[in-house]
């Protein structure tokens, strides 16, 4: 079926993680008859466990509903899932891009948080309608009236016209489809032209290969035309294109305003590049569509296989994973202390764990990873500028003449009686304070400059510990800044430990070689000889701590029997060993080379 | 068929009162030892296939010595005639071709028993005095007090030219080691076991790990007892005797060879296969053939446990042994591991063995964490 434009309308659902956009999805795909409700797993949109469990979506699909108005007429409703999460700004931005308009759900009971926010300007930049609705008005703890003032004077909407909706029980579903077919303009662009796609979405299917998700600006797509894409300048031909209703409909062509899916035999998703346009060979388009960027990661970690002998099927997994994300970087790295692995590149931290995660679960690996850190700018004294993934790659002290990194400027709201700890948090982090607004007289929000390398430690962590779990926060790179940083590290037994190698601020460097080293003494184990663990700038040794040998260790009696279970015994904790790492005669549990990451708490006490 | 010699161990599960640390399956039980039990072990040891002679017996508990003359000489009847074990050979102490241990606890000891026991066959006892001190005998539960052990061993001591002495390190107050020692030596026993207190899993002590002794503590307690029993051949971890008086009924354990366990929860180990008895004493009387688990081993597993349990013994692994053993020398599968240990000075290596060194003493569990895989 094909649509007339004036039906069609293009829109999203935003809102902060478990606010209920899930929930809201899955009720209109019930009343549009996408999905039988008998048949709707929940959270149908959600495809892999891992965003099941962590409640957050990853990757975007598109779904084509038919809704039947009040005003008797049938529309044709693109409904496209967002990603959820701060480390997926950029292709939040690209699939926002693809729409007209945007459902911005508020929990009842929570308010406007800070991802709200964030994804409220980011529909603004792209001048989307925005149709806000207050949700799980349900719970007893829902303060609707709250939730209007907030809209109205956080947001500038009409928070008095805000939809009331419970998702989870289905009330108001059919008011936000009205107000979509109302309020949403139908998509413009010129039929005429000569094709420009969007591609806002990808996503690897291990039978049809990269299945791309594209809006149509300009112009039409059909089955068989031969395409480029204009960044790249790949050319393909379309084998399939179609719609998805939630299951996929092959469909003849795509016209001017639509939303659906193109195949055309991509081998991997690093081939296609969000954001990038979709053009025809024959009579191309003169320019691409606005807001294109390569997309950068900023938090960086190394990953090593823990024996050796798995380097290969690391690689192997590692370039497996890339073809359904391609959003992560990795490049093969030798560490003294580790051996031969890899090291990765992600958008953010969560992006990091979540990756992290599929490799040792889909894969079955079992990894030693470092600490993350950042990427830092440096300028050598004689004038060239490096950028340094890797601490242990820093260039001698005597050869540098600065130090730059990158900063953010974070939101953050949370209850007002909470803002007192969340500046002193902030304070700690080296953050700059820029401003603090209050929402209304419960909710505030503090606007800090703080370096990313602050963040990627443990910082949200600590904000969700002292605002009780009720601090949000939102981020953004707002560039470099040189600061007085210096590389620490540490030795054991006299050599420097290469994975353990940290930059920090000189003021702070004591104390958290310190508290590393005293974390160290406590994770790594008693060996048969003497332990020293130092911290050390360049040559001078800051902190020293010593594990002092393993004195006895022997089963008291081995009788009838005895010796199997002790076999077994020693099988487990040699299962154990075997995740640690040899470094020159000491073995070390992969905990420690992740020890960085709670220093903070440590400090703090 | 060849007849292999293997050991025989009784386990007797019945004890007068539970001590608190002991992980061995026993029942408490202020009567005798019911004739039911008798008969299920009498079930068990005529149920055994396979053509073995016996190289040792050895009477453990719960509490063997509960049992009467009658009950003892029952079970020594059994034996006899399933392993044809020929009846002039239990009795008289010299050239024994097969040692018979009873472990004993001090408060059943008296003259005219132990007298009986001697004569029914029983060669060796093994004195479960724990210790000297009243207060750790307090602390580790014990039935008897100071004197009653004191008594027990000039007994024993008059009556048996071998047994043995069972000694605890580690309990609170651990600074009773010394006098404890020293009170041993005064009996001279020809074999002293020494243990240290360990707080296992399914007792009492479990939830008392906090009062467990650094392992620096232990070490010296363990030192302590090497110095005091220098006069003794440290011929495994924790056992010290005099010439000739080594545990035979230990070293087939130690040696990883065959034995044959009867009774509730005991192990045995034949053709490869490690076998428990059903643990639940009730069930074990219903039917005593029952077990709770078997394992079978595959060869290169048996070699481990082989070399793990031989690196307990200071003689440590006769090579040509392992090799009439396991038609391989034991280079074959462990080289590499063995000159890792080596280098760390847990082992020595000579022409004809591989012994631990006093650190792979301290440090055994290295050796084994090493050999496993």
């Amino acid at each position: 079926m094909s649509s007339s434009r004036e039906h069609i309308r293009n829109f999203c659902i935003i809102a902060h993680v478990d606010h209920g956009k899930s929930t809201l999805a899955d009720r209109i795909l019930e009343l549009t008859g996408a999905v039988d409700p008998r048949n709707l797993k929940e959270q149908t949109l959600d495809t892999m466990d891992i965003e099941r469990e962590r409640g957050i979506t990853i990757k975007a699909v598109a779904v084509r509903l038919t809704y039947k108005a009040q005003d008797g007429q049938t529309y044709v409703l693109n409904l496209i899932d967002t990603p959820g999460h701060v480390d997926f700004s950029y292709e939040v931005s690209r699939s926002l891009a693809a729409c007209e308009g945007a459902v911005l759900l508020v929990d009842a009971a929570q308010g406007v948080e800070a991802q709200t926010l964030a994804h409220f300007y980011r529909a603004l930049e792209q001048n989307l309608e925005i149709i806000p609705v207050i949700n799980k008005i349900d719970l007893p703890s829902a303060d609707i009236d709250s939730c209007r003032r907030q809209i109205t004077e956080v947001l500038g909407l009409e928070g008095d016209e805000a939809i009331l909706a419970s998702a989870k029980e289905g009330t108001g579903t059919r008011e936000v489809l009205e107000a979509v077919v109302k309020r949403i303009p139908s998509p413009k662009g010129d039929p005429d032209a000569p094709l420009r796609a969007l591609i806002f979405d990808a996503v690897y299917d291990s039978y049809r290969g990269v299945i791309v998700y594209i809006r149509i600006v300009d112009g039409r797509a059909t089955k068989g035309q031969e395409i480029v894409f204009m960044s790249s300048g790949d050319r393909y031909d379309i084998v399939e294109l179609g719609v998805f209703r939630p299951a996929p409909d092959p469909m003849e062509s795509l016209e001017t305003g639509e939303v659906g899916y193109l195949i055309c035999n991509i081998k991997t998703l690093r081939s296609v590049k969000i954001g990038d346009t979709v053009t025809d060979v024959a009579s191309p388009a003169k320019d691409p569509l606005p807001g294109y960027e390569q997309i950068k990661p900023v938090v960086f970690c190394g990953l090593y296989p823990a024996a050796a002998s798995d380097y290969e099927e690391l690689r192997n997994a590692l370039e497996k994973l890339q073809l359904n994300d391609a959003s992560f970087v990795f490049q093969a790295d030798n560490s003294d202390a580790l051996g031969f692995g890899f090291r990765l590149g992600f958008l953010g931290l969560l992006h990091m764990e979540i990756i992290q995660e599929r490799l040792e679960r889909e894969f079955n690996l079992s990894l030693v990873a470092t600490t993350p850190n950042v990427a830092y700018k440096v300028t050598t004294v004689d004038g060239k500028q490096l950028v340094i993934e890797n601490a242990s790659k820093l260039p001698p002290p005597n050869k540098i003449a600065e130090i730059a990194e990158p900063y953010i400027e974070a939101e953050i709201i949370c209850p007002t009686e909470y803002l007192s700890s969340v500046i002193e948090l902030c304070k700690r982090k080296r953050g700059v304070h820029v401003r603090v607004d209050y929402i209304d007289n419960k909710r505030c929000m503090a606007i800090y400059q703080m370096p990313l390398a602050e963040i990627v430690l443990d910082f949200y962590d600590k904000l969700k510990s002292c605002t009780r779990g009720y601090g949000s926060l939102e981020y953004r790179l707002i560039g470099f800044r040189p600061d007085n940083l210096v590389k620490l590290d540490i030795l054991l037994n006299g050599d420097p430990v290469d994975a353990l190698s940290c930059i920090v601020h000189r003021d702070r460097a004591e104390a958290i070689g310190r508290t590393l080293a005293q974390k160290l003494r406590k994770l790594i184990p008693r060996q048969q000889f003497e332990v020293a663990i130092q911290a050390a700038i360049g040559s001078r040794i800051l902190v020293r701590e010593t594990i002092k040998p393993l004195r006895k260790n022997v089963t008291a009696k081995c009788y009838g029997g005895d010796i199997t279970r002790k076999r077994k015994l020693l099988e487990k904790q040699k299962e154990g060993k075997k995740r640690m790492k040899q470094i020159g005669n000491v073995e070390v549990p992969q905990e420690a080379f992740m020890a960085l990451l709670s220093v903070g708490d440590e400090i703090d006490k | 068929m060849e007849t292999k010699e293997i050991g025989i161990y009784i386990h007797i599960p019945y004890c007068r009162t539970i001590c608190p640390y002991c992980d061995f399956v026993r029942h408490p039980t202020s009567c005798n030892i019911p004739s039911r039990f008798l008969e299920a072990l009498k079930t068990e040891i005529l149920s055994l296939p396979g053509s073995y002679s016996v190289k040792s017996v050895y009477f453990g508990g719960g509490t063997p010595s509960l049992m009467t003359s009658d009950q003892i000489a029952f079970i020594l009847g059994v034996l006899a005639s399933r392993f044809g074990i020929r009846i002039a050979e239990f009795s008289g102490e010299n050239l024994q071709p097969i040692e018979i241990t009873m472990e004993a606890n001090p408060d059943d000891v008296t003259a005219s028993k132990v007298a009986d026991w001697q004569a029914l066959g029983i060669n060796r006892l093994s004195l479960g005095v724990q210790s000297f001190s009243e207060e750790v005998l307090k602390y580790l539960g014990r039935r008897h007090d100071a004197c009653t052990a004191v008594r027990a061993c000039e007994i024993v001591a008059g009556i048996y030219r071998n047994w043995s002495m069972d000694l605890i390190y580690g309990a609170l107050p651990v600074e009773t080691w010394e006098s404890t020692l020293c009170m041993c030596k005064t009996f001279q026993p020809p074999h002293v076991s020494t243990y240290g207190l360990t707080y296992e899993k399914g007792t009492p002590f479990e939830a008392r790990q906090d009062e467990k002794i650094e392992d620096d503590v232990s070490l010296e307690l363990y030192r302590q007892a090497e110095r005091e029993l220098g006069t003794y051949f440290h011929y495994e971890i924790s056992n010290f005797a005099k010439a000739g008086f080594e545990a035979r009924h230990n070293l087939v354990y130690w040696t990883n060879e065959e034995y044959a366990g009867f009774g509730p929860g005991a192990y045995s180990f034949l053709e490869n296969v490690r076998s428990r008895n059903e643990i639940d004493l009730d069930k074990y009387i219903i039917s005593p053939c029952g077990k709770s688990e078997r394992l079978n081993l595959s060869n290169y597993e048996v070699e481990v446990e082989t070399l793990i349990q031989h690196f307990r013994l200071a003689r440590g692994l006769d090579k040509s042994y392992y090799e009439r053993r396991f038609g391989h020398p034991v280079t074959m599968r462990f080289g590499e591991k063995l000159q890792v240990l080596i280098q760390r000075g847990l082992l020595v290596e000579d022409e004809y063995a591989i012994r631990p060194t006093s650190l792979g003493f301290e440090l055994n569990n290295e050796i084994g964490l090493v050999l496993v895989d």
